[in-house]
Protein backbone atom coordinates (compact mmCIF):
# COMPACT_ATOMS: atom_id res chain seq x y z
CA UNK A 1 0.00 0.00 0.00
CA UNK A 2 1.45 3.57 -0.99
CA UNK A 3 1.25 6.77 0.94
CA UNK A 4 -1.62 7.78 -1.22
CA UNK A 5 -3.83 5.37 -0.10
CA UNK A 6 -3.42 5.37 3.56
CA UNK A 7 -3.04 9.09 3.77
CA UNK A 8 -6.91 9.66 3.72
CA UNK A 9 -8.02 7.38 6.57
CA UNK A 10 -9.12 9.66 9.04
CA UNK A 11 -11.96 10.33 6.43
CA UNK A 12 -12.82 6.87 5.83
CA UNK A 13 -17.12 6.05 5.81
CA UNK A 14 -16.28 2.34 5.48
CA UNK A 15 -13.32 0.96 7.36
CA UNK A 16 -12.01 -2.49 7.57
CA UNK A 17 -9.77 -4.23 9.70
CA UNK A 18 -8.88 -8.06 10.01
CA UNK A 19 -11.58 -9.13 8.60
CA UNK A 20 -11.11 -13.21 8.26
CA UNK A 21 -13.53 -15.60 7.38
CA UNK A 22 -13.21 -19.18 6.78
CA UNK A 23 -15.97 -21.56 5.30
CA UNK A 24 -15.58 -25.33 5.55
CA UNK A 25 -11.47 -24.90 6.53
CA UNK A 26 -11.23 -23.14 3.28
CA UNK A 27 -9.82 -19.89 4.20
CA UNK A 28 -11.96 -16.88 2.83
CA UNK A 29 -10.99 -13.72 4.04
CA UNK A 30 -7.57 -13.35 5.52
CA UNK A 31 -6.90 -10.57 7.66
CA UNK A 32 -8.23 -8.03 5.28
CA UNK A 33 -7.89 -4.02 5.91
CA UNK A 34 -9.27 -1.50 3.70
CA UNK A 35 -11.14 2.03 3.95
CA UNK A 36 -13.44 3.75 1.54
CA UNK A 37 -12.95 7.19 2.02
CA UNK A 38 -15.80 10.19 1.95
CA UNK A 39 -16.67 11.05 -1.88
CA UNK A 40 -14.40 8.60 -3.49
CA UNK A 41 -15.00 6.04 -6.02
CA UNK A 42 -13.02 2.48 -4.81
CA UNK A 43 -13.54 -0.26 -7.40
CA UNK A 44 -12.61 -3.54 -5.62
CA UNK A 45 -11.22 -6.25 -7.99
CA UNK A 46 -10.68 -9.82 -7.94
CA UNK A 47 -11.14 -13.03 -10.28
CA UNK A 48 -13.61 -15.69 -9.58
CA UNK A 49 -13.74 -17.24 -5.73
CA UNK A 50 -11.13 -14.37 -4.84
CA UNK A 51 -13.62 -13.78 -1.69
CA UNK A 52 -15.19 -10.32 -3.34
CA UNK A 53 -18.87 -11.50 -2.91
CA UNK A 54 -17.58 -12.77 0.72
CA UNK A 55 -16.37 -9.43 1.65
CA UNK A 56 -19.17 -7.66 0.52
CA UNK A 57 -21.84 -9.86 2.53
CA UNK A 58 -19.73 -8.55 5.57
CA UNK A 59 -19.72 -5.05 4.37
CA UNK A 60 -23.72 -5.11 4.21
CA UNK A 61 -23.87 -6.89 7.46
CA UNK A 62 -25.26 -9.86 5.93
CA UNK A 63 -22.09 -12.38 7.16
CA UNK A 64 -20.50 -12.19 10.76
CA UNK A 65 -16.64 -12.07 10.47
CA UNK A 66 -15.15 -14.62 12.62
CA UNK A 67 -12.34 -12.06 13.35
CA UNK A 68 -11.88 -8.22 12.65
CA UNK A 69 -13.74 -5.44 12.58
CA UNK A 70 -16.14 -3.30 9.68
CA UNK A 71 -17.40 0.37 11.21
CA UNK A 72 -19.57 2.12 8.69
CA UNK A 73 -20.11 5.82 9.67
CA UNK A 74 -18.43 5.31 12.89
CA UNK A 75 -20.92 2.66 13.47
CA UNK A 76 -18.96 -0.97 14.08
CA UNK A 77 -21.72 -3.23 12.06
CA UNK A 78 -20.03 -6.57 13.75
CA UNK A 79 -20.60 -5.65 17.51
CA UNK A 80 -23.76 -2.98 16.99
CA UNK A 81 -27.58 -4.09 17.84
CA UNK A 82 -29.70 -4.71 14.91
CA UNK A 83 -31.69 -1.34 15.89
CA UNK A 84 -27.86 0.38 14.92
CA UNK A 85 -27.49 -2.00 12.21
CA UNK A 86 -31.03 -0.55 10.37
CA UNK A 87 -29.88 2.57 11.01
CA UNK A 88 -26.53 2.63 8.94
CA UNK A 89 -28.38 0.64 6.53
CA UNK A 90 -30.74 3.57 5.89
CA UNK A 91 -27.62 4.86 4.78
CA UNK A 92 -25.80 2.68 2.43
CA UNK A 93 -27.99 1.88 -1.13
CA UNK A 94 -27.26 -1.38 -2.49
CA UNK A 95 -27.63 -2.65 -6.34
CA UNK A 96 -27.08 -6.12 -6.35
CA UNK A 97 -25.52 -8.02 -9.48
CA UNK A 98 -28.73 -9.32 -11.07
CA UNK A 99 -30.73 -5.74 -9.46
CA UNK A 100 -32.67 -7.83 -6.89
CA UNK A 101 -35.91 -6.00 -8.05
CA UNK A 102 -39.16 -6.99 -6.82
CA UNK A 103 -40.53 -9.45 -10.04
CA UNK A 104 -44.25 -8.56 -8.51
CA UNK A 105 -43.88 -5.03 -8.45
CA UNK A 106 -43.15 -2.25 -11.20
CA UNK A 107 -40.37 -0.32 -11.56
CA UNK A 108 -41.86 2.40 -9.79
CA UNK A 109 -43.73 0.82 -7.00
CA UNK A 110 -39.39 -1.03 -6.62
CA UNK A 111 -38.34 2.89 -6.04
CA UNK A 112 -40.90 3.81 -4.16
CA UNK A 113 -40.76 0.38 -1.65
CA UNK A 114 -37.96 1.83 0.64
CA UNK A 115 -39.83 5.90 0.41
CA UNK A 116 -42.76 4.17 1.46
CA UNK A 117 -41.72 1.45 4.11
CA UNK A 118 -39.48 3.63 5.81
CA UNK A 119 -40.23 7.70 5.74
CA UNK A 120 -43.44 8.78 6.26
CA UNK A 121 -43.56 11.25 3.51
CA UNK A 122 -46.69 11.68 1.47
CA UNK A 123 -47.47 9.75 -1.48
CA UNK A 124 -47.45 12.74 -3.74
CA UNK A 125 -43.79 13.68 -2.43
CA UNK A 126 -42.77 9.80 -2.88
CA UNK A 127 -44.39 10.05 -6.73
CA UNK A 128 -42.30 13.05 -7.20
CA UNK A 129 -39.32 11.61 -5.64
CA UNK A 130 -39.52 7.94 -7.61
CA UNK A 131 -40.08 10.32 -10.67
CA UNK A 132 -36.89 12.14 -10.00
CA UNK A 133 -34.62 9.07 -9.06
CA UNK A 134 -35.73 7.59 -12.46
CA UNK A 135 -35.18 10.64 -14.29
CA UNK A 136 -31.60 10.44 -12.83
CA UNK A 137 -30.83 7.09 -14.20
CA UNK A 138 -32.28 7.73 -17.60
CA UNK A 139 -35.34 5.40 -16.87
CA UNK A 140 -38.69 8.02 -16.27
CA UNK A 141 -40.24 6.42 -19.43
CA UNK A 142 -40.18 2.41 -17.95
CA UNK A 143 -41.59 3.60 -14.59
CA UNK A 144 -44.57 1.14 -15.24
CA UNK A 145 -42.28 -1.39 -16.66
CA UNK A 146 -42.23 -4.71 -14.65
CA UNK A 147 -38.39 -6.33 -13.88
CA UNK A 148 -39.11 -9.06 -16.37
CA UNK A 149 -39.99 -6.34 -19.58
CA UNK A 150 -36.51 -4.50 -18.84
CA UNK A 151 -33.39 -5.27 -20.84
CA UNK A 152 -30.04 -5.98 -18.19
CA UNK A 153 -28.75 -2.44 -18.84
CA UNK A 154 -32.67 -0.93 -17.71
CA UNK A 155 -33.11 -3.53 -14.81
CA UNK A 156 -29.18 -2.56 -13.27
CA UNK A 157 -30.37 0.96 -13.87
CA UNK A 158 -33.61 0.40 -11.70
CA UNK A 159 -31.41 -1.29 -8.98
CA UNK A 160 -29.39 1.77 -8.94
CA UNK A 161 -32.47 4.28 -8.57
CA UNK A 162 -33.69 2.03 -6.01
CA UNK A 163 -30.51 2.20 -3.93
CA UNK A 164 -30.52 6.15 -4.37
CA UNK A 165 -34.43 6.53 -3.47
CA UNK A 166 -33.11 7.63 0.32
CA UNK A 167 -30.58 9.82 -0.54
CA UNK A 168 -27.81 7.24 0.80
CA UNK A 169 -24.05 8.61 1.97
CA UNK A 170 -22.44 4.99 0.80
CA UNK A 171 -24.16 3.63 -2.84
CA UNK A 172 -22.41 -0.07 -2.66
CA UNK A 173 -22.77 -1.76 -6.75
CA UNK A 174 -22.23 -5.48 -7.24
CA UNK A 175 -20.47 -6.26 -10.83
CA UNK A 176 -22.55 -3.43 -12.87
CA UNK A 177 -21.28 -3.99 -15.75
CA UNK A 178 -21.38 -8.09 -15.75
CA UNK A 179 -23.37 -9.34 -18.73
CA UNK A 180 -23.69 -5.96 -20.36
CA UNK A 181 -22.68 -5.57 -24.35
CA UNK A 182 -19.74 -2.23 -24.32
CA UNK A 183 -22.00 0.51 -25.36
CA UNK A 184 -24.58 -0.59 -21.90
CA UNK A 185 -22.22 -0.87 -20.34
CA UNK A 186 -20.31 2.44 -20.69
CA UNK A 187 -23.80 3.60 -20.22
CA UNK A 188 -23.63 2.86 -16.66
CA UNK A 189 -20.50 3.71 -16.37
CA UNK A 190 -20.99 7.51 -16.63
CA UNK A 191 -24.43 7.02 -14.84
CA UNK A 192 -21.91 6.06 -11.88
CA UNK A 193 -19.70 9.01 -12.19
CA UNK A 194 -22.39 11.46 -12.89
CA UNK A 195 -23.80 9.90 -9.51
CA UNK A 196 -20.63 10.78 -7.58
CA UNK A 197 -20.49 14.18 -9.05
CA UNK A 198 -24.24 15.54 -8.64
CA UNK A 199 -24.63 13.76 -5.16
CA UNK A 200 -21.33 13.50 -3.65
CA UNK A 201 -22.14 10.20 -2.41
CA UNK A 202 -19.19 7.55 -1.57
CA UNK A 203 -19.39 4.50 -4.24
CA UNK A 204 -17.40 0.98 -3.60
CA UNK A 205 -18.11 -0.83 -6.91
CA UNK A 206 -17.23 -4.53 -6.92
CA UNK A 207 -16.39 -5.95 -10.35
CA UNK A 208 -13.68 -7.78 -12.56
CA UNK A 209 -14.42 -5.99 -15.61
CA UNK A 210 -10.98 -4.04 -16.26
CA UNK A 211 -11.80 -1.39 -18.42
CA UNK A 212 -14.61 -0.55 -16.93
CA UNK A 213 -12.69 -0.63 -13.35
CA UNK A 214 -10.27 2.02 -14.47
CA UNK A 215 -12.59 4.52 -16.21
CA UNK A 216 -14.64 5.00 -13.43
CA UNK A 217 -12.44 4.23 -9.86
CA UNK A 218 -10.59 6.86 -7.90
CA UNK A 219 -8.57 4.27 -6.23
CA UNK A 220 -8.68 0.52 -6.77
CA UNK A 221 -8.11 -2.64 -4.44
CA UNK A 222 -7.20 -5.94 -5.35
CA UNK A 223 -8.39 -9.23 -3.30
CA UNK A 224 -6.60 -12.49 -3.95
CA UNK A 225 -7.18 -15.67 -2.63
CA UNK A 226 -8.94 -13.85 0.14
CA UNK A 227 -6.21 -11.43 1.16
CA UNK A 228 -6.00 -7.62 0.31
CA UNK A 229 -2.89 -7.51 -2.14
CA UNK A 230 -2.93 -3.79 -3.12
CA UNK A 231 -4.84 -0.58 -2.89
CA UNK A 232 -3.56 2.82 -4.80
CA UNK A 233 -4.73 4.91 -6.72
CA UNK A 234 -5.69 3.94 -10.43
CA UNK A 235 -2.11 5.37 -11.82
CA UNK A 236 -0.25 3.84 -9.78
CA UNK A 237 -2.22 -0.05 -9.17
CA UNK A 238 -1.63 0.07 -13.20
CA UNK A 239 1.48 0.04 -12.66
CA UNK A 240 1.85 -2.22 -9.80
CA UNK A 241 4.85 -4.98 -10.14
CA UNK A 242 2.83 -7.70 -8.32
CA UNK A 243 2.85 -10.77 -10.19
CA UNK A 244 -1.17 -11.39 -10.02
CA UNK A 245 -1.68 -8.33 -10.30
CA UNK A 246 0.48 -7.94 -13.60
CA UNK A 247 -1.43 -11.69 -14.65
CA UNK A 248 -4.92 -9.77 -14.02
CA UNK A 249 -4.18 -6.70 -16.21
CA UNK A 250 -2.20 -8.21 -18.64
CA UNK A 251 -5.29 -10.87 -19.07
CA UNK A 252 -2.75 -14.22 -18.82
CA UNK A 253 -3.98 -17.42 -18.06
CA UNK A 254 -3.17 -19.76 -14.88
CA UNK A 255 -0.85 -22.65 -16.25
CA UNK A 256 -2.62 -25.84 -16.93
CA UNK A 257 -1.67 -28.64 -14.48
CA UNK A 258 0.37 -31.77 -16.54
CA UNK A 259 -0.15 -34.83 -15.82
CA UNK A 260 1.80 -37.93 -17.24
CA UNK A 261 0.57 -40.65 -19.26
CA UNK A 262 0.73 -43.51 -16.78
CA UNK A 263 -0.58 -41.14 -13.85
CA UNK A 264 -3.69 -40.66 -15.26
CA UNK A 265 -3.98 -44.61 -16.41
CA UNK A 266 -3.12 -45.15 -12.67
CA UNK A 267 -5.35 -42.82 -11.29
CA UNK A 268 -8.41 -43.78 -13.28
CA UNK A 269 -7.83 -47.57 -12.79
CA UNK A 270 -7.06 -47.05 -9.29
CA UNK A 271 -3.78 -49.39 -9.04
CA UNK A 272 -0.27 -47.70 -8.88
CA UNK A 273 1.52 -48.96 -11.85
CA UNK B 1 -16.62 -40.94 11.87
CA UNK B 2 -18.13 -43.33 13.94
CA UNK B 3 -21.99 -44.46 14.33
CA UNK B 4 -22.29 -42.54 17.81
CA UNK B 5 -21.06 -39.30 16.02
CA UNK B 6 -23.02 -39.71 12.87
CA UNK B 7 -26.15 -40.09 15.10
CA UNK B 8 -25.29 -37.34 17.24
CA UNK B 9 -24.79 -34.78 14.12
CA UNK B 10 -28.20 -36.34 13.07
CA UNK B 11 -29.68 -35.54 16.22
CA UNK B 12 -28.26 -32.00 16.17
CA UNK B 13 -29.49 -31.44 12.49
CA UNK B 14 -32.49 -32.25 13.95
CA UNK B 15 -33.18 -30.20 16.88
CA UNK B 16 -31.79 -26.97 14.33
CA UNK B 17 -34.68 -28.29 11.88
CA UNK B 18 -37.43 -27.38 15.15
CA UNK B 19 -35.57 -24.65 16.62
CA UNK B 20 -35.62 -22.80 13.03
CA UNK B 21 -39.67 -23.75 13.10
CA UNK B 22 -40.27 -22.38 16.34
CA UNK B 23 -38.18 -19.51 16.01
CA UNK B 24 -39.38 -18.61 12.38
CA UNK B 25 -43.04 -19.49 13.74
CA UNK B 26 -42.90 -16.67 16.69
CA UNK B 27 -41.01 -14.04 14.65
CA UNK B 28 -43.73 -14.18 12.42
CA UNK B 29 -46.77 -13.77 15.32
CA UNK B 30 -44.90 -11.05 16.79
CA UNK B 31 -45.30 -9.06 13.08
CA UNK B 32 -49.10 -10.62 12.53
CA UNK B 33 -50.47 -7.25 13.67
CA UNK B 34 -48.19 -5.01 11.21
CA UNK B 35 -50.02 -7.11 8.23
CA UNK B 36 -53.96 -5.94 9.63
CA UNK B 37 -56.00 -3.20 8.37
CA UNK B 38 -55.82 0.27 10.24
CA UNK B 39 -53.60 -1.01 12.87
CA UNK B 40 -50.51 -2.04 10.81
CA UNK B 41 -48.47 -0.83 8.30
CA UNK B 42 -49.62 1.25 5.21
CA UNK B 43 -50.80 -1.03 2.22
CA UNK B 44 -49.61 -4.05 4.24
CA UNK B 45 -52.84 -5.35 4.10
CA UNK B 46 -53.60 -5.22 0.42
CA UNK B 47 -50.70 -7.88 0.10
CA UNK B 48 -52.36 -10.50 2.47
CA UNK B 49 -55.36 -9.78 0.26
CA UNK B 50 -53.36 -10.98 -2.77
CA UNK B 51 -52.51 -14.08 -0.61
CA UNK B 52 -55.69 -14.46 -0.04
CA UNK B 53 -56.92 -15.11 -3.55
CA UNK B 54 -53.85 -16.62 -4.24
CA UNK B 55 -54.00 -19.19 -1.36
CA UNK B 56 -58.18 -19.57 -0.76
CA UNK B 57 -60.27 -18.66 -3.60
CA UNK B 58 -58.39 -20.31 -6.63
CA UNK B 59 -57.96 -23.41 -4.25
CA UNK B 60 -61.65 -23.78 -3.54
CA UNK B 61 -63.11 -25.29 -7.10
CA UNK B 62 -60.23 -27.73 -6.50
CA UNK B 63 -61.24 -28.42 -2.81
CA UNK B 64 -65.13 -28.52 -3.40
CA UNK B 65 -64.74 -30.83 -6.06
CA UNK B 66 -62.58 -33.32 -4.07
CA UNK B 67 -64.89 -33.27 -1.39
CA UNK B 68 -68.20 -33.63 -3.31
CA UNK B 69 -66.41 -36.77 -4.79
CA UNK B 70 -65.43 -37.76 -1.39
CA UNK B 71 -69.41 -37.28 0.15
CA UNK B 72 -70.36 -39.13 -2.32
CA UNK B 73 -67.78 -42.04 -1.80
CA UNK B 74 -68.80 -42.27 1.62
CA UNK B 75 -72.07 -42.15 0.61
CA UNK B 76 -72.28 -44.86 -1.39
CA UNK B 77 -68.93 -47.28 0.82
CA UNK B 78 -71.44 -46.75 3.97
CA UNK B 79 -74.36 -47.42 2.58
CA UNK B 80 -73.75 -50.83 1.13
CA UNK B 81 -72.87 -51.82 4.82
CA UNK B 82 -75.64 -50.15 6.22
CA UNK B 83 -78.65 -51.20 4.20
CA UNK B 84 -78.12 -54.61 5.20
CA UNK B 85 -79.45 -53.45 8.59
CA UNK B 86 -81.95 -51.33 7.09
CA UNK B 87 -80.25 -48.82 8.63
CA UNK B 88 -79.77 -46.03 5.37
CA UNK B 89 -80.62 -43.29 7.25
CA UNK B 90 -77.76 -43.30 9.11
CA UNK B 91 -75.69 -42.80 6.16
CA UNK B 92 -76.78 -38.44 6.94
CA UNK B 93 -74.84 -38.71 9.96
CA UNK B 94 -71.48 -40.84 9.09
CA UNK B 95 -71.37 -38.50 6.45
CA UNK B 96 -72.37 -35.15 8.51
CA UNK B 97 -69.96 -36.27 11.58
CA UNK B 98 -67.35 -37.69 9.06
CA UNK B 99 -67.11 -34.72 7.25
CA UNK B 100 -67.02 -32.00 10.09
CA UNK B 101 -64.88 -33.73 12.39
CA UNK B 102 -62.30 -35.11 9.85
CA UNK B 103 -62.98 -34.99 5.96
CA UNK B 104 -63.71 -31.80 5.70
CA UNK B 105 -60.40 -29.94 7.27
CA UNK B 106 -58.37 -33.09 6.33
CA UNK B 107 -59.62 -32.68 2.40
CA UNK B 108 -59.02 -28.72 2.11
CA UNK B 109 -55.84 -29.04 4.05
CA UNK B 110 -54.24 -31.57 1.19
CA UNK B 111 -55.54 -29.89 -1.57
CA UNK B 112 -54.09 -26.47 -0.41
CA UNK B 113 -50.64 -28.26 0.67
CA UNK B 114 -50.49 -29.35 -2.81
CA UNK B 115 -51.49 -25.95 -4.19
CA UNK B 116 -49.92 -23.29 -1.82
CA UNK B 117 -46.86 -24.99 -0.15
CA UNK B 118 -45.03 -25.35 -3.37
CA UNK B 119 -46.17 -22.16 -4.73
CA UNK B 120 -45.10 -20.11 -1.66
CA UNK B 121 -41.86 -22.24 -1.26
CA UNK B 122 -41.49 -21.83 -4.69
CA UNK B 123 -42.01 -17.87 -4.33
CA UNK B 124 -39.53 -17.60 -1.68
CA UNK B 125 -36.86 -19.45 -2.85
CA UNK B 126 -36.68 -17.56 -6.28
CA UNK B 127 -36.63 -14.66 -3.59
CA UNK B 128 -33.51 -15.91 -2.17
CA UNK B 129 -32.07 -17.09 -5.05
CA UNK B 130 -31.90 -13.71 -6.92
CA UNK B 131 -30.96 -12.05 -3.78
CA UNK B 132 -34.27 -10.31 -2.71
CA UNK B 133 -34.55 -11.16 0.36
CA UNK B 134 -31.14 -9.62 1.08
CA UNK B 135 -32.20 -6.61 -0.64
CA UNK B 136 -35.12 -6.41 1.66
CA UNK B 137 -32.33 -6.60 4.15
CA UNK B 138 -29.80 -4.04 3.54
CA UNK B 139 -32.47 -1.71 2.67
CA UNK B 140 -33.35 -2.12 6.26
CA UNK B 141 -36.54 -3.55 5.73
CA UNK B 142 -37.75 -7.13 7.73
CA UNK B 143 -38.36 -9.69 5.20
CA UNK B 144 -40.69 -11.62 7.66
CA UNK B 145 -43.16 -8.57 7.74
CA UNK B 146 -42.78 -7.93 4.25
CA UNK B 147 -43.07 -11.30 2.84
CA UNK B 148 -43.92 -13.71 5.56
CA UNK B 149 -46.25 -12.74 7.57
CA UNK B 150 -49.26 -11.38 4.88
CA UNK B 151 -49.06 -15.55 3.93
CA UNK B 152 -50.03 -16.32 7.17
CA UNK B 153 -52.72 -14.05 7.71
CA UNK B 154 -54.01 -14.74 4.07
CA UNK B 155 -53.28 -18.84 4.91
CA UNK B 156 -55.00 -18.30 8.68
CA UNK B 157 -58.28 -16.34 7.60
CA UNK B 158 -58.92 -18.47 4.00
CA UNK B 159 -57.96 -21.51 4.68
CA UNK B 160 -60.54 -21.96 8.05
CA UNK B 161 -62.96 -20.69 5.27
CA UNK B 162 -62.81 -23.09 2.63
CA UNK B 163 -62.95 -25.59 5.34
CA UNK B 164 -66.48 -24.73 5.87
CA UNK B 165 -67.28 -24.65 2.32
CA UNK B 166 -65.75 -27.74 1.68
CA UNK B 167 -67.24 -29.58 4.14
CA UNK B 168 -70.72 -28.13 3.33
CA UNK B 169 -69.73 -29.95 -0.49
CA UNK B 170 -69.17 -32.97 1.77
CA UNK B 171 -71.99 -33.03 3.01
CA UNK B 172 -74.28 -31.85 -0.24
CA UNK B 173 -73.04 -34.93 -1.96
CA UNK B 174 -74.40 -37.15 0.85
CA UNK B 175 -78.02 -35.26 0.21
CA UNK B 176 -77.43 -35.94 -3.52
CA UNK B 177 -76.86 -39.62 -2.99
CA UNK B 178 -80.06 -39.97 -0.25
CA UNK B 179 -82.21 -37.79 -3.00
CA UNK B 180 -81.46 -40.24 -5.73
CA UNK B 181 -81.48 -43.80 -3.21
CA UNK B 182 -84.81 -43.35 -1.43
CA UNK B 183 -86.08 -39.60 -2.40
CA UNK B 184 -85.06 -38.14 0.44
CA UNK B 185 -85.93 -34.44 0.54
CA UNK B 186 -83.31 -31.46 1.57
CA UNK B 187 -85.57 -30.17 4.64
CA UNK B 188 -85.38 -33.87 6.04
CA UNK B 189 -81.84 -34.61 5.13
CA UNK B 190 -80.43 -30.89 6.92
CA UNK B 191 -83.06 -31.21 10.02
CA UNK B 192 -81.15 -34.56 9.95
CA UNK B 193 -77.51 -33.56 9.76
CA UNK B 194 -78.52 -30.42 12.37
CA UNK B 195 -79.31 -33.28 14.65
CA UNK B 196 -76.05 -35.41 14.03
CA UNK B 197 -73.79 -32.63 14.52
CA UNK B 198 -73.03 -30.40 17.38
CA UNK B 199 -71.66 -26.96 17.62
CA UNK B 200 -68.10 -28.36 19.08
CA UNK B 201 -67.98 -30.60 16.44
CA UNK B 202 -67.89 -26.85 14.22
CA UNK B 203 -65.48 -25.79 16.52
CA UNK B 204 -63.08 -28.87 15.95
CA UNK B 205 -63.36 -28.52 12.44
CA UNK B 206 -62.30 -24.74 12.91
CA UNK B 207 -59.25 -25.78 15.35
CA UNK B 208 -57.82 -28.37 12.67
CA UNK B 209 -58.35 -25.90 9.94
CA UNK B 210 -56.63 -23.56 11.70
CA UNK B 211 -53.76 -25.83 12.84
CA UNK B 212 -53.41 -26.80 9.45
CA UNK B 213 -53.28 -23.73 7.74
CA UNK B 214 -50.26 -22.61 10.52
CA UNK B 215 -48.15 -26.10 9.28
CA UNK B 216 -48.65 -25.35 5.00
CA UNK B 217 -47.59 -21.96 5.41
CA UNK B 218 -45.03 -22.49 7.88
CA UNK B 219 -43.27 -25.62 6.02
CA UNK B 220 -43.91 -23.65 2.72
CA UNK B 221 -42.17 -20.32 3.93
CA UNK B 222 -39.09 -22.10 5.48
CA UNK B 223 -37.74 -24.46 2.83
CA UNK B 224 -38.29 -21.37 0.84
CA UNK B 225 -35.79 -19.80 2.83
CA UNK B 226 -33.41 -22.53 2.88
CA UNK B 227 -32.68 -22.81 -0.41
CA UNK B 228 -29.03 -21.81 -1.33
CA UNK B 229 -27.50 -22.16 -5.02
CA UNK B 230 -29.36 -21.76 -8.09
CA UNK B 231 -32.56 -22.42 -9.69
CA UNK B 232 -32.44 -25.66 -9.54
CA UNK B 233 -32.22 -25.60 -5.59
CA UNK B 234 -35.65 -23.96 -6.14
CA UNK B 235 -37.40 -27.34 -7.05
CA UNK B 236 -35.95 -29.31 -4.57
CA UNK B 237 -37.06 -27.42 -1.73
CA UNK B 238 -40.31 -26.95 -3.14
CA UNK B 239 -40.83 -31.03 -3.45
CA UNK B 240 -39.63 -31.10 0.02
CA UNK B 241 -42.03 -28.08 1.23
CA UNK B 242 -45.22 -30.47 -0.05
CA UNK B 243 -44.09 -34.09 0.74
CA UNK B 244 -43.18 -32.14 4.57
CA UNK B 245 -46.29 -30.53 4.79
CA UNK B 246 -48.27 -33.17 3.50
CA UNK B 247 -47.25 -35.54 5.84
CA UNK B 248 -47.09 -32.98 9.26
CA UNK B 249 -50.87 -32.46 8.16
CA UNK B 250 -51.77 -35.87 8.45
CA UNK B 251 -48.90 -36.27 11.58
CA UNK B 252 -50.93 -33.06 13.48
CA UNK B 253 -54.64 -34.49 12.27
CA UNK B 254 -53.64 -37.90 14.22
CA UNK B 255 -52.18 -36.23 17.33
CA UNK B 256 -55.43 -33.78 17.38
CA UNK B 257 -57.71 -36.23 16.76
CA UNK B 258 -56.38 -38.42 20.06
CA UNK B 259 -56.54 -35.72 22.23
CA UNK B 260 -60.23 -34.87 21.40
CA UNK B 261 -60.92 -38.62 21.99
CA UNK B 262 -58.69 -38.72 24.93
CA UNK B 263 -60.10 -36.10 26.55
CA UNK B 264 -63.23 -37.32 26.06
CA UNK B 265 -64.24 -34.05 23.89
CA UNK B 266 -65.19 -36.64 20.38
CA UNK B 267 -68.55 -38.16 22.32
CA UNK B 268 -71.74 -36.41 20.72
CA UNK B 269 -73.92 -33.62 22.24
Amino acid sequence: MTDSSTAKTDDAVISIRGVSMSYGGRRVLDQVDLDVCRGEILVLLGGSGSGKTTLLKHVLGLAEPEAGSITITGVDITSCSQSELGAVRRRIGVAFQAGALFNSMSVEDNVALPLRELTRLADSTIKLMVWMNLVAVGLSHAGSLYPPELSGGMRKRAAVARAMALGPEILILDEPSAGLDPIVSAGLDELILFLKRSFGVTILVVTHELESAFHIADRVAMLYQGRLIAVDRKEQFAGNAHPRIRQFLDRQHDAMPRVAAEDFIASYLGVPT
Amino acid sequence: MTLLEQVGRAAIVQVEDVGALTMQFWSVLRKLPRVLPVVGARRRWRSAVVQMFAIGASALPMSGAMSLCTGFILALQSASELRKFGALELVVSLVAVGFTRELGPLITALSVSGRSASAISAEIGTMVVTEEIDALRVMGLDPVEITLAPKYLAALITVPCLTILSTLCGIFAGYLFLAFSMGMSLGVYCHAVAEAISLRDVGFMVVKSLVFATVIVHVGCLEGLRVRGGPEAVGHFTTSAVVKSTFLIILTDLGATAIFYLMGWSAAG
